[in-house]
This record gives C-alpha cells, structure tokens and sequence, in this order.
C-alpha cells in the first residue's frame, strides 16, 4: 500500500515535471511569415501586362512633350523606333520589366527579398527593413527597400536611370521616380499595386494595379538579348546592314 | 454619328491592342500584313533558335526559288507552346501559315506549323 501510494507520488512528480520542462523552455511561436515567394506570370498572353490607370497618365506638359516624340514598336514603322530597350538592346528598366510576357521569381531571404526575371536574366533586390541609401546612383532597377505590413510587401523604391520607358508605349520618367508598391499574395494569384510619384513626369502621384498567375514548373529559361541579337534581326528581317561587327 | 465614331474609335483601340498582345519585341502590324494568312507546304532551310525571335527558313516545295524568313516568338514564350530548340530541322517538309511581311518583303510571322506526323505548333 504504502509503495503503491510512493509510486502515484512520483509518477505525479515526474509528470508535473515532465509538463514544466516542456512549458517554461518552449520559445513563443513564431509569426506566421508572409509569403509571395514563387514563379509568377502574367495571364495576359505574349503582349504581357499593361500598366494603365484608369483616368489616363496625368503627364506634365515635358512628359506628355516627350511622349508624343517617341516612337514605340508598337505603333509606328519598326525601323524608326526610339525604344531604348530596341535601339540600344538597354535593360527594360522597372516596372516595364515587370510588364513583360515572361516569368519571374520572387525569392524571400531574412535580409532580401530577390526578384529575378526570366527576361534577359535581369534581378532586382528588395533590403528589408532598411533605409534608402543617401548616395545611390540612379540604376536600371532601382534602389529598393521592403518590409512588411501584415500579409503585404511594401516596397519603396527611388533612384531611377531616367532614360528607361514606365511602359513599352514610351510613358517617360525622371530621376525623381518614386514608387510604392504593396505585393499581396491572393491564393494562387501576386496582386501588385503601383503608385508612382515623379512631379517632374507627373502632375499627381497615380496607380494601378497589375495581377499575376502562380506557374507550378518554375523552370526558366536563359533568354539574354543582345545588341548583337537586335542587329542581326535588323539585318535579316529588315535589310539594314549592321554598321558594326555583330556575332553570327 | 457620336456613337458611330466611337464604335470605329473602340475598333482601333481594339485592332492597337491586337497588334499589340502579338509580339513583346515589336508590333506585329509594323512589319506584317496581320490581315493576310499564307499558307504553304514548304521545306525547313533553316531553325535557329534565338533571340529576340527564332528563325525559320523555308523554301517552297512547289517552287523552290520561292523563299521566306519567318520570325517566331523568343525561345521562352514558344517553349511554353510545346516548341523546343529541336522541334525543326534542315530539310523536314511541312505547312507553315504566317503573316507576309508588308509591302511584298520576304519574310513573316510564322503563325502554326503542321510537322511531317501531323502534329501542330502554334507560334
């Protein structure tokens, strides 16, 4: 009886043990983390998105000045196009690279979130949680920093080269280009809300929204497009003789 | 009338945002007659699979001297369509349809491909 009554005691013991071990050392469950990591595209076909607002670009008269003078691909004789990223095979810049028909990543690491895409292999990092550099120079894809706001990224990004295109319809900017966006993630769809603020190309900040498709096979392909590339095109479907040695 | 203009207004837009969704390197229309549809049994010259479009040689089978350089879609948009760098060799008869190139030029927008098994392509 009494070894019976000893044996409850320490099984009693060791339980309550056992139960504040596990409690007092356990570390707080961590936030769930936010997630828009993943291959995405966009549904919209070859021609990609679009980038439109609703009440058209509010352009300053220098904007809507240079606007007029472009000559994009789409809407005028190929072989007198101003499109930088034709004419000079330049980096599409950001966000048209984002309006692109082609695939893109995003990749979330503690300090960065990477945006790789699948166009000419171009990258773009997003540093978490910092602020601007004072002294960046003006890039291809930006200076970006990011944090979150609940399930969204917020992302600020400055520091823009102003010789890139917002759009393949030569929408133009400055090196005064600011642009918030906020990436949500809506089951299998990346919904991205564009604000740009550039008082110099824009009368007011205005926005839109672009959605993307999750893809399952996040293969992509290496597709680098080159100078070279666009002169033998000239050269082959154009007849313009390429007035430099090109790669065959 | 009003409505009239606008109905024409909105065929253009519509016609702009065709031409548009063709081709993420240029627009269709500034190099093809997107109107006309040729459709030949021609045999493969040449398959080079590069950028901004693949390349596609063919010489008619009826008429030899009747030659085209087609353009395709880049390798990432065509290989999203079953196409692989593979797909066309040298020599391989098949039916092509394509867009002309404008003003009576020698080359085209290659629109689908019917291969020797009898199996298609879209550009």
């Amino acid at each position: 009886m009494r070894a019976q009554r000893l044996l409850i005691v320490t099984a009693g013991l060791l339980a309550a043990a056992v139960a504040g071990c596990a409690g007092g050392s356990a570390a707080p469950a961590p936030a769930p983390r936010p997630d828009v990591s993943g291959t995405w595209v966009h549904p919209g076909g070859p021609g990609g998105a679009s980038l439109r607002p609703a009440e058209g670009f509010p352009l300053t008269p220098w904007a809507a000045e240079k606007m007029k003078s472009e000559k994009p691909t789409f809407s005028s004789d190929f072989r007198e196009t101003t499109d930088p990223a034709v004419l000079y095979a330049d980096p599409n810049g950001y966000p048209r690279i984002q309006m692109h028909p082609m695939k893109f990543k995003l990749v979330q690491t503690d300090d960065y979130v990477y945006h790789l895409w699948e166009y000419n292999q171009n990258w773009r990092q997003i540093a978490m949680n910092k602020e601007h550099s004072p002294d960046a120079p003006a890039t291809w894809y930006g200076n970006a920093v990011g944090k979150w706001d609940g399930d969204t990224l917020v992302v600020d990004s400055t520091g823009y080269k102003a010789s890139t295109w917002l759009t393949g319809q030569g929408v133009p900017h400055t090196e005064d280009l600011h642009i918030v966006e906020r990436i949500r993630r809506d089951g299998d769809t990346l919904v991205v809300h564009f604000t740009f603020e550039d008082p110099g190309a824009f009368t007011k900040p205005w926005s839109a929204e672009v959605k993307y498709e999750r893809v399952e096979d996040g293969a992509m392909i290496e597709t680098i497009y080159t100078i070279s590339d666009e002169l033998r095109f000239r050269e082959r479907f154009l007849g313009v003789p390429s007035p430099i040695p090109i790669r065959r | 009338m009003r409505s009239q203009v606008l109905l024409i207004l909105a065929g253009v837009v519509g016609l702009l945002l065709l031409s548009t969704s063709a081709l993420a390197h240029h627009g269709a229309a500034s190099l093809y007659d997107v109107s006309k549809e040729t459709t030949v049994k021609v045999t493969i010259t040449e398959f080079v699979w590069t950028n901004p479009h693949v390349e596609v040689g063919i010489a008619s089978v009826d008429d030899k001297r009747a030659r085209w350089l087609l353009e395709v879609g880049s390798p990432p948009n065509i290989a999203n369509r079953g196409w692989t760098s593979k797909s066309l060799k040298v020599g391989d008869v098949v039916t092509v349809t394509f867009n002309p190139g404008l003003r009576g030029t020698r080359i085209g927008r290659l629109l689908k491909v019917v291969l020797p098994d009898g199996k298609e392509l879209k550009a």
